[in-house]
């Protein structure tokens, strides 16, 4: 249990065209035991944001500004053999796409869990297999797969090895990336089952990073919509989906299908996302933005508490009172 | 690993080699020129020509030929040379061992020193080490090793001559057995620096671009994320991964160690396969060129089989059947 407080966190890649400016003053909390979902469209830095909090960025991308502290601790200030050490795995671990590659294919997966033990703690070798194995069962995977390597696991066998190696170093928050988009439905549904029982065994904080609003929905209990690089709505899952108040949340939701409810035809919000590297002035959605007046070109509206404290939008059209116009799409 | 994959890639082998020692047989049959000419001294009479031609049985019709030639193909007997006189396999075996100490000392130091490189210089790809390291190997890689051979002759052997200019030993050897080994090692030295200079730099490029590859792979990721040490991650994760195409090339390469190095060893006048074979071919010298043949496809075939099974061995994922 840890808490993870993100303040105005800035990263930006170097490119040939300029600074892209993937994350750009994103602030959220993890309180500890919660689950944040982080919800938004390809490249609009969700990715970027769970790499940059385990220090993963490539060559060309560095953090600018802003800080990110785990329980006090500044994980950004660490020295990398420091945060290699105390942080990695240990305290912080993630979950990536198991489906697609995320395991050594030359290596057992036993061996790739174990390792990540052998790493952190000082214990034998025995005793680290051992626990590898029970990691193994606890994600419903028998013990005796230990020495297969990864291409004898079906898709949903190595994204459930892949979080119990994820767990394997006892870690206080579990970063999600994208855990269950290469796996069919039936799959997805047992390894986000598996995803939720361990979380409330261990009372984990975990940060899920999905373009899938049923995934966030299901698991989550705070949301971050991201939009070209900042947060543009951030509230109680229940609160920001069934009342969405940013347009562009609006039209997520409404590009998404009901299979309970009416057979609304499904509407997909026009144009594309801005690149980043020389996102639009003011409002970054403003293009794209049915309600967008003169005013959201110019000033980029700031997350605020409207209407109710623990529900906050980045957006001019949306009152005091936290009351929006219905914003239709297509 | 079962048995029917082994049993049928020594199958498949024996035909490899049965139809090369076909092939070899047929293609000495349709040159032209009539290698008993080469053998028999225009002086001769007809009676001994012909007693001749019976002994070299080439009275026999050419079915029981070919049949004559497996047999004795299969025995190592390659006969003998029409110009030495003396059995192939006695001048082949006296010439291997130089080939052997030359070809095989690089060829290890090629691949040691270009897949150590090559893995060191993609952990600092792009650094100006790297740029470096990779230009100069590039360079010397297009240089042929005859030219880097002149070069060192010519510096080390004559200007500076710490190193001797040709042979194998000294005349006469120097004795006691310490003394003959340092001796070997010391004529050894340019030759070896020659062939090296101008083999790294392929090893070097391969394991270069192969772990660079791997380093952007998702698991790579994966051990960082899991808080790997830098050299756990390019060892066991990105080098192992990529470790099965390497160990196949080095089988594969490694029959050239014993097909010699013409150029190199007529530069620095050692008497080894690839002179030997070259001057044989020129001469006509069937029997040689034949023997030789039969070897060199010997060694393919069996660096072959072996490439098949330590790929086995070291990925996973090929399963042998």
């Amino acid at each position: 249990m840890a808490e993870l407080v993100v303040d105005n966190l800035q990263m930006h890649y170097r490119t040939r065209e300029g600074d892209v400016r993937a994350v750009d003053g994103v602030s959220f909390t993890v309180a500890p035991g919660r689950a944040l979902g982080i919800v938004g469209e390809s490249g609009c830095g969700k990715s970027s944001l769970g790499l940059t909090l385990l220090r993963l960025l490539p060559d060309n991308g560095r953090v600018v500004g802003g800080s990110v502290r785990l329980d006090g601790d500044d994980l950004l200030a660490m020295d990398e053999e420091t945060f290699r050490r105390r942080v990695r795995w240990r305290r912080i671990s993630m979950v990536f796409q198991g489906a697609m590659g995320a395991l050594n294919p030359v290596l057992t997966v036993g061996g790739q869990i174990t390792e990540a033990i052998l790493a952190h703690e000082r214990v034998s070798l025995a005793d680290a297999e051992r626990r590898a194995r029970e990691l193994l069962e606890m994600v419903g995977i028998n013990p005796v797969r230990f020495g297969d390597y990864p291409h004898q696991f079906s898709g949903g066998m190595k994204q459930r090895a892949v979080i119990a190696m994820a767990l394997a170093c006892n870690p206080e928050l579990v970063i999600a990336d994208e855990p269950t988009t290469a796996l069919d439905v039936m799959v997805q549904a047992q390894v986000l089952e598996a995803i939720a029982g361990l979380r409330r065994q261990r009372q984990l904080s975990m940060i899920l990073v999905s373009h899938d609003l049923s995934v966030i929905a299901q698991m989550c209990d705070e949301v971050a919509v991201m939009y070209a690089g900042k947060i543009v709505e951030y509230g109680p899952v229940e609160e920001v989906f069934v009342h969405p108040k940013h347009p562009y949340t609006q039209g997520l939701t409404q590009a998404f299908p009901d299979i309970r409810g009416d057979r609304a035809p499904i509407v997909s919000i026009p144009g594309n996302p801005p690149h980043l590297a020389d996102p639009p002035t003011g409002c970054r959605f403003h293009p794209r933005c049915p309600l967008a007046g003169e005013d959201c070109a110019r000033l980029e509206p700031v997350l605020d508490a409207k209407g109710s404290p623990s529900h906050r939008v980045a957006c001019h059209r949306v009152a005091e009172d936290g009351s929006v116009a219905e914003v239709k799409f297509g | 690993m079962t048995g029917t994959y082994f049993v049928r890639r020594v199958g498949y082998g024996l035909i490899t080699l049965f139809v090369v020692m076909t092939f070899n047989f047929i293609i000495f049959r349709i040159m032209p020129g009539d290698p008993v000419s080469l053998i028999l001294n225009p002086e001769f009479s007809p009676e001994v020509r012909q007693l001749l031609r019976e002994m070299y049985g080439l009275d026999q019709p050419l079915l029981t030929q070919y049949f004559l030639y497996l047999k004795s193909l299969l025995a190592f007997d390659f006969g003998h040379s029409f110009y030495s006189r003396r059995p192939v396999l006695d001048e082949l075996m006296a010439r291997l061992p130089n080939t052997l100490m030359l070809l095989g000392t690089a060829f290890a130091l090629n691949v040691v020193i270009g897949v150590a490189l090559g893995i060191k210089m993609a952990a600092r790809a792009g650094s100006r080490l790297d740029t470096g390291v990779t230009g100069v190997s590039l360079f010397l890689n297009a240089m042929p090793p005859f030219f880097i051979g002149l070069l060192l002759l010519l510096a080390f052997g004559y200007y500076w001559p710490i190193f001797p200019v040709r042979g194998t030993m000294s005349v006469p050897p120097p004795t006691g057995q310490w003394a003959i080994l340092l001796d070997r090692i010391h004529h050894l030295v340019l030759p070896v620096t020659a062939v090296t200079l101008s083999g790294f730099g392929s090893w070097y490029l391969y394991t270069r671009n192969n772990v660079l590859g791997a380093l952007g792979q998702d698991f790579v990721l994966t051990a960082r994320a899991k808080g790997l040490t830098h050299r756990e991650i390019l060892y066991r994760h990105a080098f192992r991964s990529v470790l099965p195409p390497i160990v196949t090339l080095v089988f594969l390469s490694l029959p050239g160690v014993i097909t010699g190095a013409v150029i190199t060893e007529t530069i620095f006048s050692l008497y080894g396969v690839g002179r030997y074979l070259i001057d044989a071919t020129l001469q006509q010298d069937y029997p040689v060129v034949q023997g030789c043949f039969y070897i060199i496809a010997l060694a393919v075939i069996i660096c072959n089989f072996l490439a098949d099974l330590v790929y086995g061995l070291v990925d996973p994922r090929i399963r042998l059947r």
